[in-house]
This record gives C-alpha cells, structure tokens and sequence, in this order.
C-alpha cells in the first residue's frame, strides 16, 4: 500500500495515513471548515431569526435594533447558502468518505447489515457496530433530512426576502413558493424549520459523544483534525 | 361635445381639472406623462365598451366603496359615466326590465364589454345558495363572463372566495377565476377593494385595449406591487426597534410600530400606504390598528389570528401556536436523547463495575501469582 499524505488521492482502500501510525485521513479541509461555517451560521440564524420573530428587546437597548439583526440574518443566510452549496458541490467532487460515493446502498447486503446493526445499536438491542470510517448509515440518514431541510429553508428564506421586491430577479427565481402555500404559512414554516434544527443539534451532539466514546471512532475529533484511528485489522 | 363634457360641465369642473386628474392616474398606473391625453381621449369617447356589474356572495362592501362619494370628483363621475349599464344594487330598474336590459347589452356588445364582479361565487350544492331570477350564480357567471372582453374581480371574494370561502366554507365559495380559467380576470382584492383601483384598471383598459401587468395572483402591479411594510410610514420604528405593545400603551400614542400586535404588512401587497382610503385621507394602519392582509389569496383564513403575527395550527385540541409547537419539537428531542443517554449510562454503570471487578480479580490474580513465585 502506498504511504501517502496526499488527501485528494484518498480512496476507502488508500486512505492517507499519519505520522502518528494507524491514523487515516477521513474529513478533508473543506469539509470541516462547511461544518464550522454551518455551525456558525446556524447559531447566529437561530439568533437573530428568534428576534424577527419576538423582537424582545428594543430600541432602549439599541437603537436601530431590528434593521440590524435584519441585516446580520440576511448576511448570515447568503453565507449559509454558499456554505451548502459547496456542500452540495463536495457531494458531487469531493473526496470518497464525503460524497455520493459512500451513501449507503440498500442493495446491497452488507451495507443493510451495516445499517440495522447501527439501528439497533440506537435502540438498545444490540451492541456491536462495524467499525466504520465515514459516516454511519443512520447518521447519513439524519444528515439527508437535514440538509432537505437546509434547502427549504434557504429556499424559504430567499423567498421571504424578494418579497420586498416582486420585480427582482430573486422573486422571479423563488417567487413560485407563494404559489404553493400562502406566505404566512411560508413564514410559519421558516420559524418551525429553526426548532426542527434545534432538535437535530441534540440529537447530533449525544450521538457523536456517544459513538466517540462507545466506539472509540475519534467521531469528535475528527471534525477538528480531519484524522480518524484505523481500527480495520 | 361628447356626453362625458356635458357631464362635467353640469358638475362645474373644468377641462384643466380634468387633464390634472387623468395625469394623476398616469401617475397611479405607471405610464409616462405623455400618455395623459391618450388616457382622456380613451375616457371622454362615447364608443367605449359598457360595464355589467354583478353581486353575488357579498356584503356590498366594494359597491359601498364605489358609491362612497360625499363629493362628486373627476373620478366618481368617470365611473358614473362608464360603468352603471348594469348594476343590479344601484341601477333604477328591477326585475324583468333588469334582466332585459343586461341581456341587451351582452348580445350587443359580445366579447367586448366589460363584466366587473363583486362577492364570491358559492359552487357548492350545485350552486343553489346564490340564485338571481331563477339561475344560479354559476350559470350567470359563466355566461355574462364568458361573454364578456375582461373581467374585473372586485373585492377578496371574488377575487379569491374572501371570507364566504373562509373555514369551514359552508357553501363551497370560490373566485372568478376558479370558475373561468380561460378567461383575463384582473383580480382587484382587498376588503374592499379601493376604487380608485377600479378606476385606474378601467381606464387603462379602456386606453390601451389590454389588461395592466398583472403579478402572479392576477392583481394589476401598479396596485399591488409593493408591500405594505415597505411603504408604511410606521417602518422607521419597525427597524428601529419601537413598537407598541399593548392598545393604548405610550407607543401606541406615538405611532410606533404595530408589528407585535398582529401586522400583516410584511405579507399584504396593496397600495393603501400610498393612496389611502375617502379621498387619500387615512388607512387602517395610520389609524393605529394592524394590517389584516386583506387583500392576500387565502385571507381570511391564512391571515388569522388577526392579533398574532403567524397563523395557529388547528387540529391538536386547542390550536397551537407557532411557538407552542417548535417548543414541544425541542422538548421531544431532548426527552428522546435525554432518556436515550439516561439508560447508556445505566448500562455503562453495570459494565463498568464488571469490568472493574475483573480487574481486580485479575490484579488479585497477578499478586497471588508473584507471591507464589516469592516462595
Ligand atoms: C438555519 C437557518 C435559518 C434559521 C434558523 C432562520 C430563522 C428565522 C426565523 C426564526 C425567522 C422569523 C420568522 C417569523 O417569525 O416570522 C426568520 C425570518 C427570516 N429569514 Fe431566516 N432563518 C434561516 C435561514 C435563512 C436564510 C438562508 C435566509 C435567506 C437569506 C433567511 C431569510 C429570512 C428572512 C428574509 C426573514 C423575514 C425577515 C423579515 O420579515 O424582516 N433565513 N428566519
Ligand atoms: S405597522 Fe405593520 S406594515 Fe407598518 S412597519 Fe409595522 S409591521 Fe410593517
């Protein structure tokens, strides 16, 4: 096997390794830094969204308040959506462990094992999982929802924001929303999307210290380092 | 002298009053100044199409604000001149006489005339709830409709159902459109719809011969184009953070923002902040109450509670709010994973004193064997 440090040649058999032996290459540079950007862009959505909703300070604590968190929303979200968007374009791509190549396939039989010896694993009835490198098959299904999630609400988003222009370009591209729902219903939307992400976030962070710990995968830091140890004997 | 000099004339407005006039709807509809004589010639000439005006399903609301003149101005005269051929609440004739007349101006004027309806269209029960000398509101539509060169929507209800159409629509209320989808229907909502509008519509169609732009809801753009947030005189407190939190409270007094209190102004598109209401004089949001979205597709129903920002979702005994909702999902997830972690740890607990206890047996293990070797 190659030794190599290169990332872009990373491959499931190849991955690179690290001077430190038996760890091997898995998050590359753009994907971790599209995690940070999201979680920080979710953080500061959730923020000043839950103000648009209930502005619950007001021009006594700052003046101009809400034309700021308005604008900090609106400059939030356009990053957000770059962010996914490179996702997106990672997906496509990118490297093995964080692209289409890696989704689980139901057709084939070790990927299903694979998959319902993680779900019981989550529902109590069983104990071993199979070391895995990339992401595991419930947790892919997870991040599936949330990014459909993701796209609903940039697509929302955006639309709610040509609102303030039905001639623009912007409207033209996401105006068909109003076709299908009403606009208020748009809105309510956009807010219930925030508490979905919320649920999420609880989600993701108990199962990453859990898989971190009961698994010994280095899930945690791993989204720092880009490194997972090699358990494959 | 056409018909239309004489009648300003018996109302002592000059020409120059007049030019001013259409100029100032140039300005409403968004064409260039040079298009005012255009505009005049189109309504002073006695060829025009005559309008049928029909009311079905309504309050009358859009009539009330058709007729709400206490002054005859240039406007309420055009629309005196150009519209009254038929209208079943304010012309003098009744019954047969009625009838007749109307059928007289559709063969006459086939295609061409302009058919303007007010309320809603009931369709259900095969449309018995609405019936007018023994025919149904739906086969009086479709054929003064059908027959007509455009039609015009007054009013949510006919543009969209309105608040007949409301939950639980008891008698299957829908709007022109639903009914006629091949046909151009300019949809003129509102509650009720403002008839300076209606004036500004018309006289376009009758200068141009075509509808005016129209947005995807088939509202004309000069009219509903802009949000009403965006051209609020309150939106300065919107953005600076003031707004009134309770009726009467010191922002009320000073005109804050209503926004807290239910506002749909960031949802309505209508031109009320910019042309008002009885002569330009006031609105409902200059008057210190919320816009309701009127003039929305889905009002009533979608814009309600009307002194909550986002609707409630009915269904789960009392209707939640939003908040309610978005609270119980977090909740969920929390007590999923809370009681996930929870038995994870209880389970941790057992092997860990296991293994502990192996431990120890096994250090016991490693000192009895040294001990042994020792001797
Ligand atoms: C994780 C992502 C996001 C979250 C959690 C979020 C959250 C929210 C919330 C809670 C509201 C208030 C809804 C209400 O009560 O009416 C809101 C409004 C809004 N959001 Fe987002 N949002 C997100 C992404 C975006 C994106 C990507 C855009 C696009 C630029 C965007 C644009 C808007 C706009 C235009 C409004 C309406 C603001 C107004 O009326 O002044 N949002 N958002
Ligand atoms: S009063 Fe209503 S329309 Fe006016 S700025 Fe406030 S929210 Fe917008």
């Amino acid at each position: 096997m190659a030794e190599s440090t290169n990332a872009t040649l990373t491959t499931p058999e190849q991955p690179a390794e690290c001077a430190a032996r038996r760890f091997l290459y898995i998050w590359e540079g753009p994907v971790r830094i599209i995690h940070w950007v999201n979680f920080f862009c979710i953080i500061v959505l959730s923020v000043t969204g839950y103000f648009i909703h209930d502005p619950f300070m007001s021009a006594a604590q700052h003046p101009y308040i809400m034309g700021h968190m308005r604008h900090i929303h609106y400059v939030a979200g356009v990053l957000f959506a770059v962010s996914i968007l490179a996702r997106l374009y990672w997906f496509l791509g990118g490297s093995y462990y964080a692209s289409w190549r890696a989704i689980p396939n139901p057709f084939n039989r070790k990927d299903r094992e694979t998959f319902w010896a993680y779900f019981r694993f989550y529902i109590f009835l069983g104990q071993k999982t199979p070391h895995l490198l990339g992401h595991n098959p419930v947790a892919f299904c997870a991040y599936t929802l949330l990014f459909l999630l993701f796209f609903l609400q940039i697509l929302t988003g955006f639309a709610l924001w040509a609102q303030a222009d039905p001639g623009s370009t912007l409207y033209a591209v996401t105006g068909w929303v109003f076709g299908l729902v009403s606009n208020q219903w748009v809105r309510w939307f956009h807010f219930m999307v925030m508490f979905l992400v919320a649920g999420f976030v609880i989600n993701h962070l108990y199962s990453v210290v859990l898989f971190d710990f009961k698994t010994k995968s280095g899930e945690i830091s791993s989204i720092f380092s880009g490194w997972k140890p090699d358990h494959r004997d | 002298m056409s018909d239309f000099r004489e009648l300003l004339d018996s109302h002592n407005i000059t020409r120059r009053s007049f030019l001013k006039y259409c100029s100032s709807l140039g300005a409403l509809l968004a064409v260039p100044a040079a298009m005012t004589p255009k505009i005049a010639a189109a309504i002073e000439n006695d060829n025009r199409p005559p309008v049928i005006w029909m009311e079905f399903q309504s309050c009358t609301g859009d009539t009330e604000s058709l007729l709400r003149a206490n002054r005859p101005s240039v406007g309420e005269l055009i629309l005196d001149h150009i519209s009254l051929d038929y209208h079943e609440t304010v012309m003098a004739a009744a019954g047969e006489q009625a009838e007749a007349s109307k059928h007289a101006t559709m063969e006459k004027y086939k295609g061409q005339y302009i058919c303007i309806v007010e309320g809603s269209i009931p369709a259900g029960a095969d449309g018995v709830y609405c019936t007018i000398a023994g025919q149904t509101a739906v086969d009086i539509l479709r054929k003064v409709g059908g027959n007509a060169g455009v039609i015009i929507a007054v009013g949510s209800c006919s543009s969209y159902g309105g608040l007949p159409a409301a939950y639980p629509n008891p008698t299957g209320a829908v709007g022109v459109s639903d009914l006629l989808p091949n046909k151009t229907v300019i949809n003129l909502p509102g509650c009720p719809m403002n008839v300076d509008n209606l004036t500004g519509t018309i006289v376009h169609y009758l200068t141009f011969g075509t509808p005016p732009a129209m947005d995807r809801f088939g509202r004309p753009k000069f009219a509903y184009g802009k949000r009403i947030h965006d051209n609020c005189e309150r939106r300065g407190h919107f953005d600076a953070g003031q707004y009134v939190e309770n009726w009467g409270d010191y922002g009320h007094r000073q005109g804050w923002c209503l926004y807290k209190m239910g506002c749909k102004g960031p949802e309505s598109f209508h031109n009320c902040p910019t042309l008002r209401w009885n002569e330009g004089l006031s609105w409902p949001v200059m008057a210190g109450h919320g816009c309701v979205g009127c003039s929305e597709p889905g009002f009533f129903d979608t814009m309600m509670p009307m002194y909550q920002r986002l609707p409630n979702v009915p269904g789960f005994g009392v209707e939640a709010s939003a908040l309610k909702i978005g609270a119980a999902i977090v909740g969920t997830s929390a007590a999923i994973f809370g009681a996930h972690g929870a038995v994870t740890l209880a389970r941790n607990w057992k092997q860990v004193r296991e293994a502990k206890e192996e431990t120890r047996e096994e250090i016991q293990q490693t000192i009895d064997a040294d001990s042994d070797a020792d001797k």
